[in-house]
């Protein structure tokens, strides 16, 4: 899927994950074909698979073609983007439940937006490169939060300073909103995210930022899995854990940026993905990377198929049905009796 | 396809000051006592008010529109001060708040002598406003045809300016029949039907058939509808997905925006191939129109801008 070999050299790659690997790209495979075959709309999966065949109503052609094509497509990248994000933040601050979204980096990229909307952004790449530079801002106040005393060592302390920085970006997002209603009713859709009629357009202008967040990826994972020995064994083993650090911070920034760019701010994704990930591949962070490769575009694509089932024939926003899967995952992570360390 | 110009509207503006005359000359005959019902009971004023501020888009239309001046008002949901639409006339008045949450302080600060509030008043706030001035919250039933016209005749016997209510009715009602000619010379009897929508990349927002403006361009001759998509009971909006766009597929597709261009938010609507398969939009049947006339404001000054509007855009079907 990427061309990353370092990653996961054939002794790293042991049989069993290939397994597991091949499993989650199987139920992928399905996903991708009920958001195919599934919408609001009166289109029927029988129509709309004859149409994927070429053949079927004119109107069910417009609507996979048009419509559920590049909507799957956009949502694949962006559960690609965030799962990863994910996997990496958590690794890099060791706290499972270090998520782009609980930390602020999806707020601080939402706010950035707003800001653009308000003073009449309209154009994609504008928007994408925006939405990337509030995510980096947002990562270094994350990693400011992390040196404070005491807070990097406790996980629900990190996460409620994350909230406090979520609380504080989207309290001044409010603030643009009553500025200008205009620019409110359009930054009220964008900040509930959602992957419904944007165009494909978007999705080449965040590629190549997506290509060079993976492409740092390939090359820290091994260094970044050895800094889960401790800093000390990582410095021993001849790599250099603050420029390791930098590098993961700006491929989180690219990656979610990307994906706010593309479906808006998005919560929990990047907790739920590497959470299964970890649950099948265990504590090396580069397994768990390449499960999060399948698993991320999964479940974003299967919270969006349900976005569209279950309020037609409107739909809800996918950000809404990813809270509602999300919170509850949260709440049983942290409940859980022993807190997976990382 | 024709974009309404929102600074133009000279006819509105005309006959605003053709009513703003008889107005006056009804003026001197001092009003008297009288009591109006209300949501919350009935209501005695007295005298001519002087100071009266509108918490709400029709109550400021009417109230201009019979040619009494406000002191306070709200701004037109969608935008940051009143709608466009009313700018002329309503140029001096302080603004005191959003439809949704008054700033009592500002209020109190205009000394109103009489408050005309929106119909969904709670009865704190009825309560904590009744302590100021005497409070007038309409107790007709929102979105019937006719809503508008108790609304105007309720609002204008509280403003003692009851004769110049009817005649800006009157006046509504026979440019009504004006531009209802006109659609009805203009398009054929099975074409007259029509939706009316605000566009989000998302999907479109189908507005509610009986919101003011859409029983205006009822009233003018179209066949308004809202297949039945906005429930019961949620009286505004309701939006759509993308997939089912057949369903608001009307001869007419009416294209509310709250951006100031029109043609703008045509154009952006225009990015989705969705939009581009309306019947609709490949017979060049959109009207795009200001959101905040059609979708925020009512009274007669809204009315008659909105058929200014109508107008235009059936006077554009002609080559």
């Amino acid at each position: 899927m990427v061309p990353n070999r370092a990653v996961a050299s054939r002794a790293s790659f042991p049989s069993r994950l290939l397994m597991t690997w091949l499993v989650a790209g199987f139920l992928l495979s399905l996903v991708v074909m009920a958001s195919l075959l599934c919408g609001a709309g009166p289109v029927s999966p029988g129509d709309a698979f004859a149409a994927l065949l070429g053949n079927g109503p004119d109107n069910a052609h417009f609507v996979v073609t048009e419509l559920r094509g590049p909507r799957t497509m956009i949502g694949l990248v962006t559960g690609l983007a965030l799962g990863l994000a994910g996997a990496l933040l958590q690794s890099m601050t060791r706290n499972p439940l270090a998520e782009p979204g609980l930390l602020g980096v999806s707020a601080g990229s939402g706010f950035a937006v707003a800001l653009a909307i308000l003073f009449g952004a309209s154009n994609a790449t504008l928007t994408t490169f925006v939405a990337q530079l509030g995510a980096l801002a947002g990562c270094a106040l994350v990693i400011a939060a992390t040196r404070v005393q005491g807070l990097g060592n406790d996980p629900v302390r990190l996460i409620l300073a994350g909230a406090t920085l979520s609380g504080l970006l989207l309290a001044l997002t409010s603030m643009l909103m009553l500025m200008d209603q205009r620019a409110a009713d359009e930054i009220r859709f964008w900040i509930t995210g959602s992957i419904a009629g944007k165009p494909l357009t978007l999705l080449s202008s965040t590629l190549p930022a997506i290509a060079v967040g993976l492409l740092i990826i390939a090359m820290v994972a091994r260094p970044l899995a050895a800094m889960a020995l401790g800093e000390k064994a990582a410095v021993g083993l001849g790599h250099h854990p603050g420029r390791i650090r930098f590098l993961i911070t700006l491929s989180v920034a690219l990656l979610v940026g990307s994906a706010t760019a593309l479906a808006g701010p998005l919560i929990f994704v990047g907790l739920v993905v590497p959470f299964i990930a970890r649950a099948f591949a265990g504590p090396d962070i580069r397994k768990t990377l390449w499960l999060c490769l399948p698993i991320g575009p999964a479940v974003v694509l299967g919270a969006d198929v349900l976005s569209r089932l279950i309020a037609a024939p409107s739909e809800l926003p996918l950000g809404v049905v990813t809270a509602l899967i999300g919170a509850p995952a949260l709440l049983a992570i942290v409940r859980a009796g022993r807190m997976p360390s990382l | 396809m024709s974009s309404v110009p929102t600074k133009t509207r000279s006819a509105a503006k005309k006959s605003f000051l053709a009513l703003a005359a008889i107005a006056f000359s009804l003026n001197v005959a001092k009003a008297e006592s009288r009591t109006v019902e209300t949501a919350f009971g009935p209501v005695t004023i007295e005298g001519q008010p002087e100071r009266v501020v509108t918490l709400y888009e029709g109550a400021l239309d009417t109230t201009l529109a019979v040619g009494s001046s406000a002191v306070g008002a709200v701004i037109t949901r969608g935008g940051s001060d009143v709608a466009d639409y009313i700018q002329p006339q309503a140029a001096d008045v302080a603004i005191v708040g959003a439809p949704a949450e008054t700033n009592i302080e500002a209020v109190i600060a205009a000394r109103p002598d009489l408050i005309l509030a929106a119909p969904r008043t709670s009865k704190q706030q009825y309560q904590l406003l009744s302590r100021v001035a005497p409070v007038v919250v309409s107790d007709v039933p929102m979105f019937q045809p006719d809503s508008w016209k108790q609304e105007t005749q309720l609002f204008a016997r509280a403003l003692g300016q009851e004769e110049a209510g009817e005649a800006v009715i009157e006046q509504v009602e026979s440019r009504i029949a004006e531009v209802r000619q006109l659609v009805e010379a203009t398009i054929p009897e099975d074409r007259r039907d029509a939706t009316l929508v605000r566009w989000m990349p998302q999907g479109p927002l189908v507005m509610a058939d009986g919101l003011f403006s859409a029983s205006i361009l009822q009233a003018a001759g179209f066949e308004v509808t809202d297949n039945n998509l906005v429930k019961d009971g949620r009286p505004h909006s309701e939006p759509l997905s993308l997939e089912n766009l057949a369903r608001m597929d009307q001869s007419w597709v009416v294209l509310a925006t709250l951006n100031e261009d029109g043609e703008k938010a045509l154009e952006s609507a225009r990015k989705s191939p969705a939009f581009e398969r309306l019947n609709a939009v490949r017979n060049e049947q959109v009207i795009s129109v200001s959101g905040q006339l059609w979708t925020s404001a009512s009274g007669p000054l809204a009315a008659l801008a909105i058929l200014d509007d109508i107008e235009t855009a059936v006077q554009n079907i002609q080559p």
